[in-house]
């Protein structure tokens, strides 16, 4: 095992002992109560090279960068969100200065189920730190940098998917329990990503069951090829720990030795925590580990008390229903660049997509038309018009142009008509332009309101 | 806290120290060079001694120090002696303890080789987890023959460790109780026999492993020593009590220190930290206290009135251990430091780039106007007549030449050398404030509204204090004082200590238990449902008293809540119960003490205006080299 491979691990840690979302909801104080205390205890910080770093607070800005909050960012997002937000910067920061040769970010509440457009609460998730994170590095490091994103929580990444959907600088692979068994209920195989990033988007449904095994098979023959394949400049793991054999909200088999193993062979260099509600069974165990792995130290005794044995070994059934989803994408990878894009997109100027968007933590319903322009030369102008009503409550409908990075001229001036005709028009209580790439972000609101 | 009850502590603080201070306490400071001892009564220093150190009879110059302060008094006054030795830290950092049987129980977790100790652990196996469960017993037979191994050679002290002992101490328990059926039986036995648990009641394996290996290391050192303190300074002395500091700026009786002599590591920098606190004037304002001496320049940071802790626990050598400990900086950097000159700028002699002078970390020797051969900060400050020292000429020639290799004259490269040393501190300085201010915190409030620790005013103590301290502040913009008997502050600090104890109480409504690990208390919950943070906290607060009496604490109304957490615990989406953290401690802090005879309250309700750094500029006038 790699003792031998130092690395200098940078820990950023917070585990907002004063913040829940309710009382006896999962992502409650507790959380991350028994972590702090195996991850003192072990000694873990006075290891040299681990060190731990406070997180900073996310300003409006960074997060502007990659969300559309309505009705407004500070309306939507509370302090403990900014603090997470601002701690996988902190952990970006870190890795890309060379203060350290990895971070891994530990703070709560998680963000990968928060879209680009955020009405408020989806999953646990307000506001997906991972992508805050991209886009800051992206920001501030270069907007040309290519980024992987293996997002290992037992649920699927889809708001990490939704925001990066039509990104070609953005490689995003989500390893999950299958969708027909388990919120969000998407991550399909044939989700691959938009029009100008087709491929760029992998979802990898797992049979509930699977264990290190699976898990391990997955990265050895899928996710490390795809890499090479890739060639990203950063590799970032969205760490939840809910495919643990002892999570109460989902069926994997995984243990706090897969993860180690896991992080071993993936070596990403930002770790975040996600999800991961078994707080003293599975947490505490699996962050030690983990953080034994990134810094290169045997993690071989850092296993679960509890620890099962036989009980948990992956049965052949699911083995075979893992090969058969593995193989499946190894030849769309491969593939991917001879599929005719017109039949799924369409040989129109313009794509268009339906969605319906439900907000479980905040009980809000969403719908969505988005239309994609479909340019030759850059990923196009995207127009997001979305209508969001909580109970009997009234619809508030925003409207949304978004510039991509690298946009070409004839999109940026499309755009921007775009945006000054939803402005004229009735209907849309907010209006909202974002430019990723000029760092600009504007919002408007209609004052009379719609009747 | 409500005024009143505010009002109520401050008079009590008062009158307990009323109570004591009538009393003549004698504070001894063994340092590398020097032993200190200062007499102080009713809050004000009588006398202050200075004797070399003998490093090899330690307790001879200890004496000699105390005679010498004792000299104008009348021979039988009763008195209270406060001692601050390095006894244990020498021991330590020459490896000269004694050799140590070491016993962990680690459980899973962090392979034990990868912890790089410094000394061998014998695993057993058995594990506790984070809330004190036990998840894998103890294997007794195991342990004897661990044990026996253990019990070869004579001389040999036990350590028994567990992961999460602070939670559930039995393990540590069963061991010790099963080495002392085995001494029946078998062999003369351990010398001493340290259990983690008893030594820390907070997180931190490795480092309770190290603490408690120290502990048991010089164990028999400082019983040997207490025995002839316990002999010798009796003797014709009227010595009421005896009391030892310890890092955290605390005191602790000479019986305990047989128990316990880990705790008395690296007590000489506290004993200054806590001399500047008792001396300095406007006590209660965010106050760094700068020592600045030959060779180093210890920093040290108080916080409304009270000094700031290690995170964790006192370093020495290459342990990392749970001694509590007060927090302090070194630098390289002092009066007779190493003057060097900055590459780059050499090669623009006569340029408009002005030689940028760089300062330590190396110590050159002494100071030319006092024989020395390369000039140093010193040298500067005495030929720009900034402090009376020495040869003055000499100094100057000296910076004069070194000047001209450089293109400089002889005042400007005197200012300059000044000039690079308040700059290098004053960056220290801020490095520190950078280093507290940014240690990590885990609650949203503290994150968004840190606590204010900025300081107001600079202490100086030292030699070259009354020279750069001032400029210092100048350069900070802030106040500044240097205190009377500097040289002694350390001596004066171990009077001015009071005792401190602290307990670590952890309640688990789910499973019904309590634990005190400071106690050897693991007991259970009678009324789960009713336990709440008031219970936790008033049974935290009966333990520290507990604790308080062990030590021989008398002023037992002063016990604080240091540090508190509670946790609603959710097991299904129902509440199962909740958990307590809370640390209870005798509160610490100093006697108020005033240079001069008479009383310290007095001192207080006449503060004089503090100063700002100006004065120095009008000297430095007078030096035309």
């Amino acid at each position: 095992m790699g003792s031998t491979n130092r690395k200098k691990v940078g820990l950023v840690f917070f585990p907002a002992f004063d913040w829940a979302i309710s009382s006896d909801h999962p992502e409650r104080e507790e959380r991350l109560l028994y972590t702090r205390d195996q991850i003192v205890e072990e000694g873990l910080l006075d290891v040299p090279g681990i060190e731990e770093f406070r997180p900073t607070v996310a300003d409006e800005n960074q997060i502007d960068r990659v969300h559309v909050c309505v009705p407004s960012t500070s309306e939507v997002v509370t302090k403990s969100h900014m603090i997470a937000a601002g701690g996988t910067i902190t952990a970006a920061d870190l890795v890309f200065t060379g203060q350290v040769d990895r971070a891994f970010a530990v703070l709560r509440p998680p963000g990968h189920h928060a879209n680009r457009i955020v009405h408020g609460s989806r999953g646990f998730c307000t506001i997906n730190t991972e992508a805050i994170m991209v886009e800051h590095i992206r920001h501030t490091y270069g907007p040309h940098l290519r980024i992987a994103i293996v997002d290992t929580d037992a649920h699927h990444g889809d708001g990490t998917q939704d925001i990066f959907y039509n990104d070609p600088g953005v490689l995003h692979i989500s390893i999950h329990q299958d969708g027909r068994t388990l919120y969000p209920g998407s991550g399909f195989t044939n989700e691959r990503g938009g029009p100008k990033a087709y491929g760029h988007t992998i979802n990898v449904p797992l049979p509930p069951g699977t264990g290190d095994e699976g898990l391990l098979y997955v990265l050895n023959e899928l996710v490390l090829p795809i890499l090479a394949d890739y060639q990203p400049d950063i590799v970032i793991n969205a760490a939840g720990q809910d495919n643990h054999y002892s999570d109460p909200l989902t069926n994997m088999n995984v243990t706090a030795q897969g993860y180690a193993q896991l992080t071993e062979l993936l070596a990403p260099d930002l770790v975040v925590l996600e999800g991961g509600y078994s707080i003293e069974g599975a947490l505490p165990y699996v962050n030690a580990a983990l953080l034994l792995a990134l810094a290169g130290l045997d993690y071989s005794q850092a296993v679960e008390p509890d620890f099962p044995g036989d009980k948990i070994r992956q049965r052949p059934q699911v083995t075979e229903t893992v090969k058969t989803v593995v193989g499946e994408l190894q030849n769309m990878w491969v593939s991917r660049r001879d599929v005719d894009l017109g039949r799924i997109f369409g040989e129109g100027h313009i794509f268009e997509r339906q969605r319906s968007i439900y907000y479980d933590t905040d009980g809000i319903v969403e719908e969505q038309k988005e239309q994609i322009r479909l340019c030759s030369v850059c990923s196009g102008w995207r127009f997001i018009q979305s209508g969001a009503s909580r109970g009997f409550g009234r619809t508030t409908i925003a409207a949304a142009v978004l510039i991509p990075r690298h946009v070409c001229s004839e999109c940026e001036n499309q755009a921007q008509d775009l945006y000054e005709a939803a402005l004229k028009k009735r209907g849309f209580h907010y209006v909202y332009l974002q430019d990723a790439g000029n760092d600009i972000f504007l919002k408007a609101q209609r004052k009379s309101g719609t009747k | 806290m409500g005024p009143v009850r505010k009002f109520y502590q401050w008079k009590q603080l008062i009158s307990n120290c009323r109570k004591v201070c009538f009393m003549y306490i004698l504070g001894i400071d063994v340092g590398g060079t020097n032993t200190d001892a200062a007499l102080i009564k009713d809050g004000a220093v009588q006398a202050v001694a200075k004797v070399p150190t003998k490093h090899h009879h330690l307790i001879d110059s200890t004496l000699a120090a105390l005679d010498s302060v004792l000299q104008e008094q009348d021979k039988d006054i009763p008195f209270q002696l406060h001692l601050s030795t390095t006894l244990s830290t020498n021991a330590i950092i020459e490896e000269q303890g004694d050799p140590v049987f070491v016993l962990g129980i680690p459980g899973p977790g962090m392979r034990i080789e990868e912890l790089n100790l410094g000394f061998d652990v014998e695993v057993l196996t058995g594990s506790i987890d984070h809330r004190g469960r036990e998840v894998a017993r103890l294997n007794s037979r195991e342990v004897r023959q661990k044990l026996a191994e253990g019990l070869v050679s004579k001389d040999v002290g036990l350590a028994v460790v567990g992961k999460f002992s602070h939670r559930n101490p039995s393990h540590e328990l069963e061991v010790k109780k099963i080495a002392r059926e085995m001494v029946n039986t078998e062999t003369d036995g351990f010398r001493h026999i340290s259990l983690g648990h008893r030594l820390s009641g907070l997180p931190n394996f490795p480092r309770r492993l190290a603490t408690s290996f120290l502990n048991a290391s010089v164990a028999r050192r400082q019983a040997g020593f207490a025995d002839m303190v316990e002999e010798l300074f009796t003797k014709g002395r009227n010595v009421k009590r005896i009391y030892l500091l310890k890092a955290d700026g605390g005191t602790m009786t000479l019986k305990d220190s047989r128990v316990r002599p880990v705790e008395t590591i690296l007590s000489g920098p506290a004993a200054s930290i806590m001399g500047a606190g008792s001396l300095m004037t406007h006590k209660d304002v965010n106050t760094v206290i700068v020592d600045i001496g030959g060779t180093t320049t210890d920093i040290a940071v108080q916080v409304g009135g009270l000094p700031v802790f290690q995170r964790q626990g006192a370093e020495i050598g290459r342990h990392k251990t749970l001694v509590p400990a007060l927090f302090a900086r070194s630098i390289g950097l002092g009066g007779d430091s190493e003057v060097h000159v900055a590459h780059e700028s050499k090669n623009h002699i006569g340029s408009n780039n002005s030689p940028k002078f760089v300062l330590g970390p190396r110590r050159v020797g002494v100071p030319v106007a006092l024989g020395g051969e390369k000039i140093t900060p010193t040298d500067a400050a005495v030929a720009l007549g900034l402090a009376a020292l020495g040869d003055q000429k000499r100094a100057q020639r000296a910076i004069a030449e070194f000047g001209h290799e450089i293109g400089l004259d002889a005042k400007t490269a005197a200012k300059s050398i000044i000039g690079a040393f308040v700059n290098q501190l004053k960056t220290a300085v801020c490095e520190v404030y950078q280093y507290l201010e940014t240690r990590p915190v885990y609650t949203v409030t503290e994150l968004l509204a840190p606590k204010d620790i900025r300081p107001r005013l600079i202490v100086g103590l030292g030699g070259p204090a009354e020279v750069f301290i001032p400029m210092l502040a100048k350069a900070m913009d802030i106040s500044w004082e240097i205190l009377p008997h500097y040289q002694e502050a350390n001596a004066v600090g171990a009077a001015a200590s009071r005792p401190t104890a602290a307990v670590t109480l952890h309640a688990d409504t789910a499973l019904g238990t309590v634990t005190v690990p400071e106690m050897d208390y693991a007991g259970e919950i009678t009324d789960s449902r009713g336990f709440n943070i008031d219970q936790a906290r008033l049974q935290a607060t009966k333990w520290a008293a507990k604790r308080g009496k062990q030590f021989d604490i008398t002023d037992l109304e002063d016990i604080a809540i240091i540090e508190e957490e509670s946790f609603n615990m959710v097991r299904g989406f129902h509440r199962t119960g909740r958990i307590f953290m809370i640390r209870a401690q005798v509160r610490p802090g100093v006697r108020r003490v005033s240079a001069s005879k008479g009383w310290a309250d007095e001192h207080l309700q006449s503060k004089p205006t503090l100063r700002r750094g100006q004065s120095q500029d009008q000297k430095q006038e007078e030096f035309h080299g």
